[in-house]
C-alpha cells in the first residue's frame, strides 16, 4: 500500500519537474496547423518538418553553426580546465601547496556570481580582439569549470596512498614524472567524471555567450533563442521547440549515461568542498 | 635523503601550480583591477581607455538608485525562498522515495533530467508551456476551470519564476540527500529498531540530526545559485514590469548593455564582488572553527 504510494509520488515528481521537457518534445512533433487548434499533451499527426526546418540554413540563422560553436567552446573549456587543474591538483593534494590560499580561493569562486567579472572581460576581449571568437568563450568556460574540476581531482589525489610518490621519487622520478606516469592514470576516473560535468556544465551556459558573442560563435543556447524571433508574425513555436530539443540533446545524453559519475562529482563540491 | 632535500620538492609543486595561477591573474586579477579602477572612474564607451579618476561618485550612484535596492531584494527574496522550498521538496522525496531508487537505480536518471538542460533553455520553454495559445497550461484550464491565468503578469512573475527554478533544482537537494540518507551506517538506523523506536522519532532524533550537515550545505548551495540568477529569469521575463523580476546579476548586465552606464554597472559589480568574498570567508572560517571544535 505504501510502496504504491510511492510510485505514486515519484510519477507526480517526475512529470512535474519533467514537465517543461516533455511539452517541448511533443510540440516539436506538431505542425503549425495542429498546434492551432490543439496545445495539449498528444499528438495526433506526427511530423518531422520543424525539424527540417531547423536543420534549414538561412541567412540569418545556421544550427550548424551553433552546434559546432558549442561543441568547439566546451571541449576547449572542458579540456583546458582539466589540463590546468591537474597539475595544481597535484601540488595541492600532495605538496600541500596553497590549501589555504588557492584551494579556497578557487572553490569560493564556484559561488561568486560570475557577472562580476563579465564586464572587464568584455573590455579586455574588445582590446584582444577575442569577441566572438570560439577561443575568447573557451577561455572564460575554463574559468567556469575550474572550481569544481579542481574539488574533484584534489579529493581523488588525496585519496591515492603516498607510497606511491615516495617509492618513485626513490627510483628518481621528478614531481612531473609521477603526475603524469603514476598520478594521472591512477586519477582516469575522477578526470573522466570532470570532463563529462565540465563538458555539460559548459555546453548549458548562457550568460558569458549571450554577451561575449554576436554572430561567428553563438553557442546553441544562445543561438536557440534566435529561433523565437525568427519570422515576421508570432514565434513558430514548433520550429522553436525543435531547436531546443537539437539544444538540449546531448547534456541530456551524456547525462543519462553517465549519471553515476555525475551524481558523484556534483556532490564532490558540496560535501567536501 | 639528501637527494630529496636537494630536488627541494617545494619548487617543483609550486612549477606544477604555476600555470593555474598564471591563468587566474590573467583572466581574474585583471578584470578585478579593472574593475576597481572603473569604479572610481568618469568613464563611457568613448573614453574606455582614458578614465578619469572620479572619486566614489559610482558608488553613490548605484547607492542612490531605488532599481539597485530592489534587485537586491528580488535576489535575496529568490536566493531564499527557491532554496528552502528546493530543500523541503527534496527531502521528502529523497526519504519517501528511497526504497524504491535502492532497488531501481535509473529511477534517479529520470528525476535528475532536469539538472541536465541548459536553464537558459528551460526559461525558454516555459515560455512555450505557458503561452496563452501555445501553451498546454493555460489550454488545460480553460479546457477544465474555464479559465486561465496570467503567468508573467506583473503580480505573478515572481512567484512563476520560483516555481519554474524550484522545479529544475529540486532534483539538486534530492540527489544530495539521497546519498546523505543512503550514507547514514546502517547500524545505528538498526540499534534504534532495537529500542522499539518508532518511524517518525528514527527519522526526527536519528536521521535527520545526522543529515543536517548536508542540509545546510544544500540550503547554502542553492541560495548562492538562486541569488546570483540569470538565465531562465533573463530569457522569461528579462527585468520585468517596472523592473520587478530584476536580480542583481540582470541588473548590472542591463546596466551596462541596455543603458551603456559602465561606471554604474561597474561599482554594482564591486560592491557584489565585495560583499560575495566576505560572506564566503566568513562562511569558510565559520566551518573550519567547528571542524577544529570537533577534532
Amino acid at each position: 500500500m505504501i510502496n504504491a504510494l510511492r510510485w505514486l509520488v515519484f510519477a507526480v515528481a517526475a512529470f512535474a519537474m519533467n514537465f517543461p521537457i516533455l511539452v517541448t518534445l511533443v510540440t516539436s512533433f506538431k505542425s503549425a496547423r495542429e498546434l492551432s487548434t490543439n496545445p495539449g499533451l498528444w499528438v495526433y499527426a506526427p511530423t518531422l518538418e520543424n525539424y527540417a526546418t531547423v536543420f534549414t540554413v538561412s541567412d540569418r540563422l545556421n544550427i550548424f553553426l551553433y552546434l559546432a560553436n558549442s561543441v568547439a567552446v566546451a571541449a576547449l573549456g572542458t579540456l583546458l580546465a582539466v589540463a590546468l587543474a591537474l597539475p595544481a591538483a597535484y601540488a595541492i593534494g600532495r605538496g600541500r601547496l596553497g590549501e589555504r590560499t588557492l584551494l579556497p580561493f578557487i572553490v569560493n569562486l564556484r559561488a561568486v556570481p560570475l557577472i562580476i567579472f563579465a564586464i572587464p572581460l568584455y573590455m579586455m576581449f574588445q582590446w584582444l580582439a577575442l569577441l566572438d571568437t570560439r577561443l575568447g568563450l573557451g577561455l572564460i568556460l575554463t574559468i567556469v569549470n575550474l572550481p569544481l574540476a579542481l574539488v574533484i581531482l584534489v579529493n581523488a589525489i588525496r585519496d591515492l596512498p603516498g607510497e606511491l610518490d615516495e617509492a618513485a621519487l626513490m627510483d628518481g622520478a621528478t614531481r612531473f614524472q609521477i603526475l603524469t606516469r603514476v598520478i594521472a592514470p591512477l586519477c582516469r576516473p575522477a578526470i573522466v567524471t570532470s570532463l563529462i560535468f565540465g563538458f555539460i556544465t559548459a555546453w548549458n551556459e548562457f550568460l558569458f555567450g549571450l554577451m561575449l558573442t554576436t554572430s561567428k560563435a553563438v553557442p546553441i543556447t544562445v543561438g536557440a533563442s534566435f529561433f523565437f524571433a525568427a519570422s515576421g508574425g508570432g514565434v513558430q513555436w514548433g520550429v522553436a521547440s525543435a531547436v531546443m530539443v537539437v539544444g538540449a540533446l546531448p547534456p541530456v545524453l551524456l547525462g543519462l549515461i553517465m549519471y553515476r559519475q555525475i551524481s558523484g562529482s556534483m556532490t564532490a563540491g558540496a560535501v567536501k568542498g | 635523503m639528501t637527494t630529496l632535500s636537494q630536488r627541494s620538492p617545494s619548487s617543483e609543486f609550486r612549477l606544477l601550480a604555476t600555470p593555474l595561477v598564471l591563468f587566474l591573474l590573467v583572466f581574474l586579477g585583471f578584470p578585478a583591477i579593472v574593475n576597481l579602477i572603473y569604479s572610481i572612474s568618469d568613464v563611457s564607451f568613448e573614453t574606455l581607455r582614458q578614465p578619469r579618476i572620479s572619486g566614489l561618485s559610482n558608488f553613490a550612484a548605484v547607492w542612490n538608485d531605488s532599481a539597485f535596492w530592489q534587485a537586491s531584494w528580488f535576489s535575496l527574496r529568490f536566493g531564499a525562498l527557491t532554496a528552502v522550498l528546493e530543500c523541503a521538496l527534496g527531502l521528502f522525496l529523497a526519504i519517501f522515495l528511497s526504497p524504491l531508487i535502492e532497488k531501481r537505480s535509473w529511477l534517479m536518471a529520470i528525476l535528475m533530467l532536469p539538472l541536465m538542460v541548459a536553464p537558459a533553455l528551460v526559461g525558454l520553454m516555459y515560455r512555450l508551456v505557458l503561452h496563452e495559445f501555445a501553451g498546454p497550461v493555460p489550454y488545460y484550464l480553460w479546457t477544465w476551470f474555464g479559465a486561465s491565468f496570467s503567468f508573467l503578469g506583473p503580480t505573478s512573475a515572481f512567484w512563476t519564476l520560483i516555481v519554474v527554478e524550484t522545479l529544475q533544482w529540486t532534483p539538486f537537494a534530492l540527489l544530495l540527500f539521497y546519498m546523505a540518507y543512503q550514507a547514514i551506517p546502517s547500524e545505528i538506523v538498526e540499534a534504534s529498531a532495537m529500542d522499539g523506536a518508532k518511524r517518525w522519532h528514527k527519522l526526527w532524533y536519528i536521521e535527520l540530526p545526522l543529515m543536517a550537515p548536508t542540509i545546510v550545505v544544500a540550503l547554502l548551495i542553492r541560495f548562492i545559485d538562486g541569488f546570483r540568477v540569470f538565465d531562465n529569469v533573463y530569457v522569461l521575463t528579462g527585468s520585468g514590469p517596472g523592473g520587478s523580476t530584476a536580480s542583481l546579476s540582470i541588473y548590472i548586465y542591463e546596466a551596462f548593455f541596455k543603458q551603456g552606464a559602465i561606471g554604474k554597472a561597474v561599482a554594482a559589480s564591486v560592491i557584489l564582488f565585495v560583499a560575495s568574498f566576505a560572506v564566503l570567508y566568513g562562511l569558510n572560517h565559520i566551518a573550519s572553527r567547528r571542524k577544529g571544535a570537533v577534532k
